[in-house]
């Protein structure tokens, strides 16, 4: 009995203060809000308003802000055009007093990729050397975290195409792929779900292999030509990339740098008596040729 | 200034790595300090697919606290043209509009900024995106007029997308996200 006394007190005392919050929560005018935790971006929902007489109703968001005079006993309409960027919002209702919830706006499913190839130009056969990176956005442009899958597919000029399917964590993905054996363009294309977008890069040859050159001695002078330079998968350098001849002879050493042309690079040297001739392209050394009579 | 000498001792105790990385957050909070921006604590370890040059994560660093700075301005004094400093794209328009219809409605937001633990979680392997996480501990104020019409005084995380720029890195999109997304 003696425990009993203080418990009646205890209850008292509760009930007095619920009684009392009560009362506060009524002095508030609207009751508190009721909004849903996470809405999809572009989705139109309502907000019961609860309580009576007028009230004014504030949304503040990303992008958007409102403010307007609403009937408090009905809902509040939000249209989908306010909801449309990803983030937190805040629903705001004063009457006597202001009430306020917060909600979030997730993305929607995906309707845009961001999407990157580097570099432009890749020599050939050349390992992780394509960089593919894609964003994925909603067609709001909200970033969209859940994982949604990007495939990859690749489409080289000559080739089997290929595809790498990836999934995008917080609305990006990545790979890195081999450039194939072949010059020419390659396509790379991200899709996700309806949304593609396509990038091309060129594949050129990569460093000579092989290089050789010819010599055609003519009196005082000599010619010297080079095979056709390819590279080591047999793509032809591109005309343009320089070669370069290096004479050393009674009156010195004299470079010549050459541009190749219709896939040779040709050179005339005059000769004061013998000469040792070599040639380069890039980081790679060809033949030698020792004019005196004798090649 | 002393929390910065508790991090310097604490760094004793981290790898190389770790120490390069609260190397950001070092500087981060001397030009905070020095400049009253908010503080932001960078910490890129495990950063993939390409790593962080020093110089980079010390500029991410400082311009994102400027981001934050001119944006808890621009929502308070109504005034969007500061925003170009740091803000670009889809971030830009975003809050370009928001700041135009808090200028309609008579709203404006005042941001008292405790801080930012950020993680960078994405750098692109040609350097021309990094996506960050941000742990932002904030006081955002809603007022319609001089009337403080509502207060959040919650942790809140955001996901942000910075781009290079000619002589900085900017902001290109800032989402808040949900704690439990990641």
């Amino acid at each position: 009995m003696r425990r009993t006394a203080p418990i009646n007190c205890t209850l008292r005392h509760c009930l007095a203060a619920l009684a009392l919050l009560s009362m506060l929560s009524g002095w508030a005018g609207a009751d508190d809000l009721r909004v849903p935790a996470t809405v999809q971006a572009g989705q139109s929902f309502s907000i019961p308003a609860e309580g009576s007489g007028q009230a004014t109703f504030y949304l503040v968001g990303p992008d958007h802000v409102v403010k307007r005079s609403v009937t408090l006993g009905s809902a509040v309409a939000i249209q989908s055009s306010d909801v449309r960027a990803a983030g937190r919002y805040h629903a705001i209702l004063c009457s006597s007093s202001c009430t306020s919830a917060a909600f979030l706006v997730e993305a929607a499913k995906p309707a845009h990729l961001s999407f990157f190839l580097h570099p432009s130009r890749v020599p050939v056969s050349t390992p992780q050397s394509i960089d593919a990176t894609a964003f994925v956005f909603d067609q709001y442009f909200n970033l969209v975290l859940t994982p949604a899958v990007v495939d990859f597919r690749i489409t080289p000029e000559s080739g089997a195409s290929f595809s790498r399917p990836s999934t995008a964590r917080r609305g990006v993905t990545w790979m890195r792929l081999d450039s194939t054996p072949h010059e020419g363009r390659v396509q790379v294309t991200a899709v996700s779900d309806k949304t593609e977008e396509a990038r091309v890069i060129q594949q050129v040859a990569a460093e000579a292999c092989g290089l050789r050159m010819k010599a055609i001695p003519s009196g005082n002078a000599v010619t010297l030509e080079t095979d056709p330079v390819r590279d080591c998968s047999g793509n032809a350098l591109p005309d343009g990339t320089v070669v370069s001849f290096t004479k050393v002879d009674r009156q010195g050493k004299s470079t010549v740098d050459t541009p190749i042309k219709k896939g040779v690079a040709r050179v005339e040297f005059s000769l004061h008596g013998p000469a040792q001739i070599g040639v380069a392209c890039g980081v790679v050394l060809g033949n030698e040729v020792a004019l005196n009579g004798k090649l | 200034m002393t929390s910065i000498v508790h991090l310097a001792l604490a760094l004793k105790k981290f790898s190389p790595r770790y120490l390069q990385v609260a190397t950001f957050a070092v500087l981060a909070c001397v030009l905070a300090a020095a400049q009253s921006l908010p503080q932001v604590h960078l910490d890129a370890s495990g950063l993939a697919p390409r790593p962080i040059e020093e110089l980079t994560g010390t500029t991410i660093a400082r311009h994102y606290a400027l981001a934050w700075r001119d944006m808890a301005g621009a929502l308070e004094s109504g005034r969007s043209d500061v925003l170009s400093e740091e803000f670009t794209g889809i971030a830009k328009d975003r809050l370009v509009r928001r700041i135009g219809e808090q200028n309609q409605t008579g709203v404006h937001v005042r941001i008292v900024d405790h801080g930012h633990q950020v993680k960078a979680v994405f750098y692109s392997t040609d350097g021309s995106a990094m996506q960050l996480v941000d742990q932002a501990q904030l006081e955002i104020q809603i007022f319609d007029g001089n009337k403080l019409i509502d207060t959040q005084n919650a942790p809140q995380q955001y996901l942000v997308l910075m781009t290079p720029g000619a002589d900085r890195w900017y902001v290109r999109d800032l989402e808040e996200v949900s704690a439990k997304t990641f």
